[in-house]
């Protein structure tokens, strides 16, 4: 079934997403953020809302920040 | 293991070499340990070669984590073939990698600026996979299946979100664009990967999901002129 909530879901469009490009150069500042407690919508609020709405550059988002928990504290020696 | 980003190596410590002084500059707000890994990563480091194998093994590793993570979309990928993946974006990450290290600024940690690469290393790669084994009728928009808005409502109900399919039955066939027609039919009824979409229509993933959200907003636009708002904002402008 689908409801009008569904629907708009399925035409989710947000003014203000910046779009999958402007992600691209700072998803590690955004990532840095997160695991440090603090809201990146703040700083990158339209990105925050692109990831909302973006599977793609969601599903990069969430690989950089897992790789960063798991893999952050490598050091070169 | 593939080492031939070392054969890549020269071009890029010429280059550091030349602008070593730069490179401080840019990386001074760095984190201790993000300064050693630049540092380290300068060919005229006695421990370039020792941080450089380092990185690529560490890449390696977070492109076979992220592989794993995403096998969903790929489950004919398994054992051998997805550590060649996560090897061949380990090593195209590691030439990103050094190839922009002048432009690591130290607003994050290095290794969270490398990681950046290595996934989308990983998004590209399970993309061009993907596309290679993608059903052609899945881009079709003349497959395209609305999903039913009808089953299980109250008989009220499902008159107006029948009428409502209508309108927007109609709004995709009439009032999109040839191109934003294809695009939302792919991606939002038909699940085809954004990334995948852009290969097959030899795009960006940028200029696909800029197709998207415009067919999106002319869709809802066409809903409300026609009496089906989808949220209170569109019922009162």
């Amino acid at each position: 079934m689908m409801d009008v909530r569904e629907l708009d879901e399925l035409l989710r469009a947000q003014e203000g997403d910046a779009g999958c490009d402007a992600g691209v150069p700072i998803m590690d500042q955004y990532v840095e953020l997160e695991l440090r407690g603090e809201d990146p919508s703040e700083r990158f609020p339209g990105t925050a809302i692109h990831l909302r709405v973006c599977p793609g550059c969601r599903a990069d988002h969430d690989g950089v920040l897992e790789a960063a928990r798991r893999f952050g504290g490598v050091e070169p020696d | 293991m593939s080492d031939s980003w070392r054969v890549a190596a020269p071009s890029y410590r010429k280059r550091v070499y030349d602008r070593h002084v730069g490179v401080d500059q840019r990386s001074a707000a760095a984190d201790p340990v993000s300064r050693r890994w630049v540092e380290q990563l300068h060919s005229s480091h006695p421990r370039y070669e020792q941080a450089a194998a380092r990185l690529h093994d560490v890449l390696r590793r977070a492109a076979l984590h992220e592989l794993h993570r995403r096998r969903a979309l790929l489950p004919s990928l398994a054992g051998p073939e997805l550590d060649d993946v996560a090897q061949q974006c380990a090593h195209d990450a590691m030439l990103n990698v050094l190839a922009r290290i002048d432009d690591f600024q130290g607003l994050s940690r290095f290794t969270t600026w490398a990681y950046k690469f290595v996934i989308f290393e990983v998004s590209s790669k399970l993309a061009r996979h993907t596309w290679q084994r993608l059903p052609p009728s899945r881009t079709d928009p003349e497959w395209a299946e609305l999903p039913d808005m009808a089953a299980g409502v109250r008989p009220g109900e499902q008159a107006e979100n029948r009428e409502r399919l209508g309108v927007l039955r109609n709004a995709i066939e009439q009032d999109l664009t040839p191109r934003q027609r294809e695009v939302f039919v792919a991606i939002a009824l038909n699940d085809v990967p954004i990334d995948v979409l852009a290969l097959q229509l030899d795009s960006n993933r940028n200029a696909i999901y800029k197709n998207l959200f415009d067919a999106r907003r002319k869709l809802r636009g066409c809903l409300a002129g026609a009496g089906y708002p989808l949220t209170d904002e569109e019922a009162q402008a």
